[in-house]
Protein backbone atom coordinates (compact mmCIF):
# COMPACT_ATOMS: atom_id res chain seq x y z
CA UNK A 1 0.00 0.00 0.00
CA UNK A 2 2.75 2.38 1.00
CA UNK A 3 4.73 1.45 -2.11
CA UNK A 4 1.73 2.14 -4.28
CA UNK A 5 1.17 5.47 -2.58
CA UNK A 6 4.83 6.37 -3.05
CA UNK A 7 4.64 5.41 -6.71
CA UNK A 8 1.51 7.45 -7.18
CA UNK A 9 3.15 10.35 -5.43
CA UNK A 10 6.15 10.15 -7.71
CA UNK A 11 3.85 9.84 -10.70
CA UNK A 12 1.95 12.91 -9.58
CA UNK A 13 5.18 14.83 -9.06
CA UNK A 14 6.33 13.72 -12.50
CA UNK A 15 3.09 15.00 -13.94
CA UNK A 16 3.57 18.28 -12.11
CA UNK A 17 7.10 18.57 -13.51
CA UNK A 18 5.83 17.76 -16.99
CA UNK A 19 3.07 20.29 -16.55
CA UNK A 20 5.60 22.90 -15.51
CA UNK A 21 7.92 21.97 -18.42
CA UNK A 22 5.02 21.86 -20.80
CA UNK A 23 3.59 25.03 -19.34
CA UNK A 24 4.23 27.30 -22.27
CA UNK A 25 2.90 30.82 -22.10
CA UNK A 26 -0.01 30.06 -24.35
CA UNK A 27 -1.32 27.29 -22.10
CA UNK A 28 -4.17 28.32 -19.70
CA UNK A 29 -3.59 27.23 -16.06
CA UNK A 30 -6.30 25.49 -14.00
CA UNK A 31 -6.27 26.80 -10.43
CA UNK A 32 -8.72 24.08 -9.47
CA UNK A 33 -6.16 21.49 -10.50
CA UNK A 34 -3.55 23.23 -8.36
CA UNK A 35 -5.93 23.08 -5.40
CA UNK A 36 -6.73 19.45 -6.10
CA UNK A 37 -3.02 18.56 -6.14
CA UNK A 38 -2.42 20.38 -2.86
CA UNK A 39 -5.45 18.67 -1.28
CA UNK A 40 -4.28 15.28 -2.50
CA UNK A 41 -0.79 15.89 -1.16
CA UNK A 42 -2.26 16.80 2.25
CA UNK A 43 -4.54 13.77 2.25
CA UNK A 44 -1.62 11.46 1.49
CA UNK A 45 0.36 13.04 4.31
CA UNK A 46 -2.50 12.33 6.73
CA UNK A 47 -1.91 8.86 8.20
CA UNK A 48 -5.55 8.57 9.28
CA UNK A 49 -6.79 9.05 5.72
CA UNK A 50 -4.19 6.59 4.40
CA UNK A 51 -5.20 4.06 7.02
CA UNK A 52 -8.97 4.52 7.32
CA UNK A 53 -9.97 5.51 3.75
CA UNK A 54 -7.55 3.72 1.41
CA UNK A 55 -10.16 2.91 -1.29
CA UNK A 56 -11.51 6.45 -1.35
CA UNK A 57 -7.95 7.83 -1.52
CA UNK A 58 -7.15 5.49 -4.43
CA UNK A 59 -10.31 6.59 -6.22
CA UNK A 60 -9.37 10.25 -5.64
CA UNK A 61 -5.83 9.57 -6.96
CA UNK A 62 -7.24 8.07 -10.13
CA UNK A 63 -9.54 11.09 -10.60
CA UNK A 64 -6.55 13.39 -10.12
CA UNK A 65 -4.60 11.33 -12.68
CA UNK A 66 -7.39 11.87 -15.20
CA UNK A 67 -7.33 15.65 -14.52
CA UNK A 68 -3.56 15.70 -14.87
CA UNK A 69 -3.78 13.70 -18.10
CA UNK A 70 -6.33 16.18 -19.50
CA UNK A 71 -4.02 19.02 -18.55
CA UNK A 72 -1.06 17.23 -20.21
CA UNK A 73 -3.01 16.60 -23.40
CA UNK A 74 -3.87 20.30 -23.38
CA UNK A 75 -7.58 19.82 -23.26
CA UNK A 76 -9.89 22.75 -22.69
CA UNK A 77 -9.38 24.41 -19.30
CA UNK A 78 -13.06 23.88 -18.48
CA UNK A 79 -12.64 20.14 -18.98
CA UNK A 80 -9.49 20.14 -16.78
CA UNK A 81 -11.28 22.25 -14.18
CA UNK A 82 -14.22 19.87 -14.11
CA UNK A 83 -12.01 16.77 -13.74
CA UNK A 84 -9.93 18.57 -11.07
CA UNK A 85 -13.16 19.52 -9.27
CA UNK A 86 -14.32 15.89 -9.25
CA UNK A 87 -10.86 14.85 -7.95
CA UNK A 88 -11.01 17.55 -5.25
CA UNK A 89 -14.47 16.38 -4.10
CA UNK A 90 -13.26 12.77 -4.03
CA UNK A 91 -10.25 13.79 -1.92
CA UNK A 92 -12.67 15.56 0.43
CA UNK A 93 -14.77 12.38 0.45
CA UNK A 94 -11.71 10.36 1.49
CA UNK A 95 -11.02 12.84 4.30
CA UNK A 96 -14.65 12.76 5.46
CA UNK A 97 -14.59 8.97 5.40
CA UNK A 98 -11.51 8.98 7.63
CA UNK A 99 -13.19 11.42 10.02
CA UNK A 100 -16.35 9.29 10.10
CA UNK A 101 -14.47 6.09 10.81
CA UNK A 102 -12.51 7.88 13.50
CA UNK A 103 -15.75 9.01 15.11
CA UNK A 104 -17.18 5.49 14.87
CA UNK A 105 -14.03 4.15 16.53
CA UNK A 106 -14.46 6.74 19.26
CA UNK A 107 -18.04 5.55 19.79
CA UNK A 108 -17.03 1.93 20.14
CA UNK A 109 -14.00 2.85 22.26
CA UNK A 110 -16.20 4.86 24.61
CA UNK A 111 -18.65 1.97 24.84
CA UNK A 112 -15.78 -0.40 25.58
CA UNK A 113 -14.46 2.05 28.16
CA UNK A 114 -17.87 2.14 29.85
CA UNK A 115 -18.05 -1.63 29.92
CA UNK A 116 -14.53 -1.71 31.35
CA UNK A 117 -15.46 0.89 33.96
CA UNK A 118 -18.58 -0.98 34.98
CA UNK A 119 -16.64 -4.21 35.14
CA UNK A 120 -13.94 -2.52 37.20
CA UNK A 121 -16.55 -1.02 39.52
CA UNK A 122 -18.21 -4.41 40.02
CA UNK A 123 -14.82 -6.04 40.51
CA UNK A 124 -13.95 -3.40 43.09
CA UNK A 125 -17.25 -3.96 44.89
CA UNK A 126 -16.68 -7.70 44.87
CA UNK A 127 -13.08 -7.23 46.05
CA UNK A 128 -14.23 -4.98 48.86
CA UNK A 129 -16.90 -7.47 49.89
CA UNK A 130 -14.33 -10.27 49.78
CA UNK A 131 -11.87 -8.20 51.78
CA UNK A 132 -14.51 -7.43 54.41
CA UNK A 133 -15.38 -11.11 54.60
CA UNK A 134 -11.69 -12.00 54.88
CA UNK A 135 -11.19 -9.44 57.65
CA UNK A 136 -14.23 -10.77 59.50
CA UNK A 137 -12.93 -14.32 59.09
CA UNK A 138 -9.54 -13.23 60.39
CA UNK A 139 -11.21 -11.63 63.41
CA UNK A 140 -13.12 -14.83 64.10
CA UNK A 141 -9.96 -16.90 63.80
CA UNK A 142 -8.06 -14.47 66.02
CA UNK A 143 -10.73 -14.65 68.70
CA UNK A 144 -10.84 -18.45 68.44
CA UNK A 145 -7.05 -18.60 68.78
CA UNK A 146 -7.14 -16.30 71.82
CA UNK A 147 -9.88 -18.45 73.31
CA UNK A 148 -7.76 -21.57 72.74
CA UNK A 149 -4.81 -19.93 74.46
CA UNK A 150 -7.00 -18.81 77.38
CA UNK A 151 -8.46 -22.33 77.69
CA UNK A 152 -4.99 -23.87 77.59
CA UNK A 153 -3.80 -21.47 80.31
CA UNK A 154 -6.86 -22.21 82.45
CA UNK A 155 -6.30 -25.94 81.98
CA UNK A 156 -2.63 -25.60 82.92
CA UNK A 157 -3.57 -23.54 85.95
CA UNK A 158 -6.09 -26.19 86.97
CA UNK A 159 -3.41 -28.88 86.58
CA UNK A 160 -0.94 -26.79 88.60
CA UNK A 161 -3.57 -26.26 91.26
CA UNK A 162 -4.34 -29.99 91.37
CA UNK A 163 -0.63 -30.79 91.63
CA UNK A 164 -0.13 -28.25 94.40
CA UNK A 165 -3.20 -29.50 96.26
CA UNK A 166 -1.86 -33.06 95.97
CA UNK A 167 1.55 -31.90 97.19
CA UNK A 168 -0.04 -30.08 100.11
CA UNK A 169 -2.14 -33.14 101.00
CA UNK A 170 0.93 -35.33 100.77
CA UNK A 171 2.92 -32.93 102.91
CA UNK A 172 0.10 -32.86 105.48
CA UNK A 173 -0.05 -36.64 105.42
CA UNK A 174 3.72 -36.84 105.84
CA UNK A 175 3.61 -34.37 108.69
CA UNK A 176 0.83 -36.36 110.34
CA UNK A 177 2.76 -39.61 109.79
CA UNK A 178 5.93 -38.02 111.12
CA UNK A 179 4.02 -36.71 114.13
CA UNK A 180 2.47 -40.12 114.68
CA UNK A 181 5.86 -41.80 114.30
CA UNK A 182 7.43 -39.26 116.62
CA UNK A 183 4.67 -39.86 119.15
CA UNK A 184 5.16 -43.61 118.77
CA UNK A 185 8.93 -43.25 119.10
CA UNK A 186 8.42 -41.05 122.11
CA UNK A 187 6.12 -43.61 123.64
CA UNK A 188 8.54 -46.46 122.84
CA UNK A 189 11.43 -44.50 124.22
CA UNK A 190 9.47 -43.68 127.39
CA UNK A 191 8.51 -47.34 127.84
CA UNK A 192 12.10 -48.50 127.37
CA UNK A 193 13.34 -45.78 129.67
CA UNK A 194 10.87 -46.89 132.33
CA UNK A 195 12.06 -50.49 132.12
CA UNK A 196 15.71 -49.43 132.18
CA UNK A 197 14.93 -47.36 135.27
CA UNK A 198 13.45 -50.43 136.93
CA UNK A 199 16.73 -52.25 136.18
CA UNK A 200 18.73 -49.34 137.63
CA UNK A 201 20.45 -48.91 134.26
CA UNK A 202 23.00 -46.09 133.96
CA UNK A 203 24.22 -44.25 130.88
CA UNK A 204 28.02 -44.55 130.45
CA UNK A 205 30.33 -43.67 127.54
CA UNK A 206 30.20 -47.40 126.47
CA UNK A 207 26.39 -47.49 126.59
CA UNK A 208 23.75 -48.51 129.12
CA UNK A 209 25.14 -50.51 132.07
CA UNK A 210 23.16 -52.51 134.64
CA UNK A 211 25.12 -53.31 137.80
CA UNK A 212 24.15 -56.30 139.94
CA UNK A 213 25.73 -56.06 143.40
CA UNK A 214 27.29 -59.03 145.31
CA UNK A 215 24.27 -59.10 147.58
CA UNK A 216 22.77 -61.30 144.84
CA UNK A 217 25.39 -63.93 145.48
CA UNK A 218 26.42 -65.77 148.61
CA UNK A 219 30.04 -65.16 149.63
CA UNK A 220 32.43 -67.16 147.46
CA UNK A 221 29.38 -68.61 145.67
CA UNK A 222 28.25 -68.21 142.07
CA UNK A 223 24.54 -69.13 142.52
CA UNK A 224 22.04 -66.37 142.19
CA UNK A 225 19.94 -65.70 145.23
CA UNK A 226 16.19 -65.37 144.78
CA UNK A 227 16.36 -61.53 144.87
CA UNK A 228 19.01 -61.60 142.15
CA UNK A 229 16.85 -63.97 140.11
CA UNK A 230 13.99 -61.39 140.11
CA UNK A 231 16.36 -58.76 138.71
CA UNK A 232 17.55 -61.19 136.01
CA UNK A 233 13.87 -61.92 135.23
CA UNK A 234 13.28 -58.21 134.50
CA UNK A 235 16.36 -58.19 132.25
CA UNK A 236 15.09 -61.25 130.36
CA UNK A 237 11.73 -59.54 129.76
CA UNK A 238 13.50 -56.43 128.48
CA UNK A 239 15.58 -58.55 126.08
CA UNK A 240 12.47 -60.36 124.81
CA UNK A 241 10.82 -57.04 124.13
CA UNK A 242 13.82 -55.56 122.28
CA UNK A 243 15.13 -58.56 120.33
CA UNK A 244 17.78 -56.53 118.46
CA UNK A 245 19.63 -55.85 121.71
CA UNK A 246 22.47 -58.09 122.94
CA UNK A 247 24.23 -58.21 126.32
CA UNK A 248 27.81 -58.64 127.55
CA UNK A 249 27.95 -59.92 131.10
CA UNK A 250 31.14 -58.88 132.94
CA UNK A 251 32.18 -60.35 136.35
CA UNK A 252 34.41 -58.52 138.94
CA UNK A 253 35.75 -59.30 142.46
CA UNK A 254 37.50 -57.41 145.28
CA UNK A 255 41.22 -57.88 146.00
CA UNK A 256 40.76 -60.50 148.72
CA UNK A 257 42.23 -63.84 147.73
CA UNK A 258 44.55 -64.90 144.93
CA UNK A 259 44.36 -63.49 141.42
CA UNK A 260 43.59 -66.85 139.89
CA UNK A 261 40.75 -67.60 142.30
CA UNK A 262 39.29 -64.09 141.80
CA UNK A 263 39.50 -64.55 138.02
CA UNK A 264 37.67 -67.86 138.22
CA UNK A 265 35.04 -66.43 140.60
CA UNK A 266 34.35 -63.42 138.33
CA UNK A 267 33.87 -65.75 135.35
CA UNK A 268 31.59 -68.11 137.30
CA UNK A 269 29.34 -65.25 138.44
CA UNK A 270 29.06 -63.87 134.91
CA UNK A 271 28.21 -67.40 133.66
CA UNK A 272 25.58 -67.80 136.43
CA UNK A 273 23.74 -64.72 135.14
CA UNK A 274 24.12 -65.93 131.55
CA UNK A 275 22.66 -69.34 132.39
CA UNK A 276 19.77 -67.73 134.21
CA UNK A 277 18.95 -65.66 131.09
CA UNK A 278 19.19 -68.78 128.92
CA UNK A 279 16.81 -70.54 131.28
CA UNK A 280 14.38 -67.66 130.73
CA UNK A 281 14.40 -68.31 126.94
CA UNK A 282 16.94 -65.60 125.90
CA UNK A 283 18.97 -66.97 123.01
CA UNK A 284 22.61 -67.96 123.72
CA UNK A 285 23.80 -65.99 120.67
CA UNK A 286 22.55 -62.80 122.33
CA UNK A 287 24.52 -63.31 125.55
CA UNK A 288 28.32 -63.29 126.01
CA UNK A 289 30.33 -63.34 129.25
CA UNK A 290 33.73 -62.18 130.46
CA UNK A 291 35.54 -62.31 133.86
CA UNK A 292 37.98 -59.59 134.92
CA UNK A 293 38.94 -60.79 138.44
CA UNK A 294 39.89 -57.90 140.72
CA UNK A 295 40.63 -55.49 137.82
CA UNK A 296 38.56 -52.36 137.10
CA UNK A 297 37.76 -51.71 140.73
CA UNK A 298 35.09 -49.04 141.15
CA UNK A 299 35.95 -48.32 144.81
CA UNK A 300 38.83 -48.71 147.33
CA UNK A 301 39.57 -52.24 148.50
CA UNK A 302 40.92 -50.86 151.85
CA UNK A 303 37.55 -50.90 153.60
CA UNK A 304 34.56 -53.22 153.68
CA UNK A 305 32.06 -50.89 151.97
CA UNK A 306 34.52 -50.26 149.09
CA UNK A 307 35.22 -54.00 148.63
CA UNK A 308 31.44 -54.65 148.57
CA UNK A 309 31.06 -52.19 145.65
CA UNK A 310 33.89 -53.93 143.78
CA UNK A 311 32.24 -57.38 144.05
CA UNK A 312 29.78 -57.05 141.22
CA UNK A 313 28.40 -58.14 137.84
CA UNK A 314 27.94 -55.45 135.15
CA UNK A 315 25.65 -56.08 132.23
CA UNK A 316 26.46 -53.99 129.08
CA UNK A 317 23.45 -53.41 126.80
CA UNK A 318 24.26 -53.27 123.09
CA UNK A 319 22.95 -50.54 120.78
CA UNK A 320 20.02 -51.28 118.44
CA UNK A 321 22.36 -53.03 115.98
CA UNK A 322 23.72 -55.47 118.58
CA UNK A 323 27.13 -53.73 118.94
CA UNK A 324 28.88 -53.38 122.31
CA UNK A 325 31.88 -51.06 122.72
CA UNK A 326 34.94 -52.97 123.97
CA UNK A 327 36.39 -52.10 127.38
CA UNK B 1 -13.59 19.90 -28.94
CA UNK B 2 -16.43 20.80 -26.61
CA UNK B 3 -19.87 19.73 -27.76
CA UNK B 4 -18.41 17.59 -30.51
CA UNK B 5 -21.16 15.52 -32.20
CA UNK B 6 -19.03 12.38 -32.00
CA UNK B 7 -19.46 12.24 -28.18
CA UNK B 8 -22.05 9.65 -27.15
CA UNK B 9 -24.87 10.73 -24.75
CA UNK B 10 -23.81 9.91 -21.12
CA UNK B 11 -27.11 8.25 -20.29
CA UNK B 12 -25.61 5.80 -17.79
CA UNK B 13 -23.69 8.55 -16.01
CA UNK B 14 -26.82 10.66 -15.72
CA UNK B 15 -28.65 7.68 -14.16
CA UNK B 16 -25.84 7.03 -11.70
CA UNK B 17 -25.72 10.71 -10.68
CA UNK B 18 -29.50 10.82 -10.27
CA UNK B 19 -29.35 7.78 -7.98
CA UNK B 20 -26.48 9.33 -5.98
CA UNK B 21 -28.35 12.63 -5.51
CA UNK B 22 -31.53 10.79 -4.55
CA UNK B 23 -29.61 8.62 -2.08
CA UNK B 24 -27.95 11.66 -0.55
CA UNK B 25 -31.20 13.59 -0.29
CA UNK B 26 -32.11 12.50 3.24
CA UNK B 27 -33.18 14.85 6.03
CA UNK B 28 -29.79 14.41 7.76
CA UNK B 29 -27.87 15.51 4.67
CA UNK B 30 -30.12 18.51 4.31
CA UNK B 31 -29.19 19.38 7.89
CA UNK B 32 -25.47 18.57 7.91
CA UNK B 33 -24.31 19.25 4.28
CA UNK B 34 -26.87 21.60 2.70
CA UNK B 35 -24.34 23.41 0.41
CA UNK B 36 -22.95 20.24 -1.20
CA UNK B 37 -26.40 18.73 -1.57
CA UNK B 38 -27.76 21.85 -3.20
CA UNK B 39 -24.70 21.97 -5.52
CA UNK B 40 -25.31 18.34 -6.53
CA UNK B 41 -28.96 19.01 -7.30
CA UNK B 42 -28.15 22.13 -9.35
CA UNK B 43 -25.47 20.35 -11.38
CA UNK B 44 -27.73 17.38 -12.04
CA UNK B 45 -30.42 19.77 -13.30
CA UNK B 46 -27.88 21.52 -15.53
CA UNK B 47 -26.62 18.14 -16.80
CA UNK B 48 -30.14 17.22 -17.77
CA UNK B 49 -30.54 20.57 -19.60
CA UNK B 50 -27.25 19.88 -21.44
CA UNK B 51 -28.62 16.47 -22.45
CA UNK B 52 -31.63 18.18 -23.92
CA UNK B 53 -29.27 20.53 -25.81
CA UNK B 54 -27.29 17.44 -26.85
CA UNK B 55 -24.15 18.97 -25.32
CA UNK B 56 -23.13 15.55 -24.12
CA UNK B 57 -19.58 16.46 -23.05
CA UNK B 58 -20.91 19.18 -20.72
CA UNK B 59 -23.68 16.86 -19.57
CA UNK B 60 -21.09 14.23 -18.62
CA UNK B 61 -18.91 16.79 -16.78
CA UNK B 62 -21.85 18.17 -14.80
CA UNK B 63 -23.19 14.69 -14.06
CA UNK B 64 -19.82 13.57 -12.75
CA UNK B 65 -19.50 16.71 -10.57
CA UNK B 66 -23.06 16.20 -9.31
CA UNK B 67 -22.24 12.61 -8.38
CA UNK B 68 -19.04 13.71 -6.57
CA UNK B 69 -20.97 16.47 -4.74
CA UNK B 70 -23.74 14.07 -3.74
CA UNK B 71 -21.29 11.47 -2.40
CA UNK B 72 -19.39 14.17 -0.46
CA UNK B 73 -22.64 15.57 0.95
CA UNK B 74 -23.64 12.12 2.13
CA UNK B 75 -20.20 11.49 3.59
CA UNK B 76 -20.20 14.83 5.44
CA UNK B 77 -23.63 14.07 6.83
CA UNK B 78 -22.51 10.64 8.00
CA UNK B 79 -19.34 12.06 9.51
CA UNK B 80 -21.30 14.73 11.38
CA UNK B 81 -23.69 12.12 12.75
CA UNK B 82 -20.86 9.81 13.75
CA UNK B 83 -19.04 12.68 15.48
CA UNK B 84 -22.21 13.58 17.35
CA UNK B 85 -22.59 9.95 18.42
CA UNK B 86 -18.93 9.95 19.53
CA UNK B 87 -19.46 13.06 21.65
CA UNK B 88 -22.62 11.57 23.18
CA UNK B 89 -20.82 8.33 23.88
CA UNK B 90 -17.85 10.10 25.44
CA UNK B 91 -20.23 12.23 27.52
CA UNK B 92 -21.94 9.04 28.71
CA UNK B 93 -18.56 7.59 29.64
CA UNK B 94 -17.66 10.71 31.61
CA UNK B 95 -21.01 10.67 33.44
CA UNK B 96 -20.55 7.01 34.30
CA UNK B 97 -16.98 7.64 35.49
CA UNK B 98 -18.15 10.49 37.72
CA UNK B 99 -20.93 8.33 39.12
CA UNK B 100 -18.57 5.45 39.88
CA UNK B 101 -16.10 7.81 41.54
CA UNK B 102 -18.88 9.30 43.67
CA UNK B 103 -19.97 5.82 44.74
CA UNK B 104 -16.42 4.80 45.57
CA UNK B 105 -15.99 7.78 47.91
Amino acid sequence: MKAITMKKSLFSLTLVSMAVLAGCSTMPQSTTLDHARTDYHNAQANPQVVKLAPLQLKDAGEALDRANAAQTSKEDVKVVDSLAYVAKQKIALAQETALRKNAELAVSNAAAERNQQQLQARTNEADQANMKAAVAQQDVEQIAAELDVANAITQQQQLDLNAKTAEANQARQQTANAEANAAQDQANLAAMQAQLNELNAKQTPRGMVITLGDVLFDTNQAHLKSGGARNVQKLAEFLKRYPQRKVLIEGFTDSVGSNSSNQALSEQRANAVSMALTDMSVGRDRVSTKGYGEAYAVASNDNASGRQLNRRVEIMLSDENGNIAPR
Amino acid sequence: MVGCASVAPPTAQIAVSKAAVAHAGSAATTEFAPVELQSAKDKLARAEQAMVKEDYALARQLAEEAQADARLAEAKSETAQAQKAARDSQDASRVLRDEINRKAQ
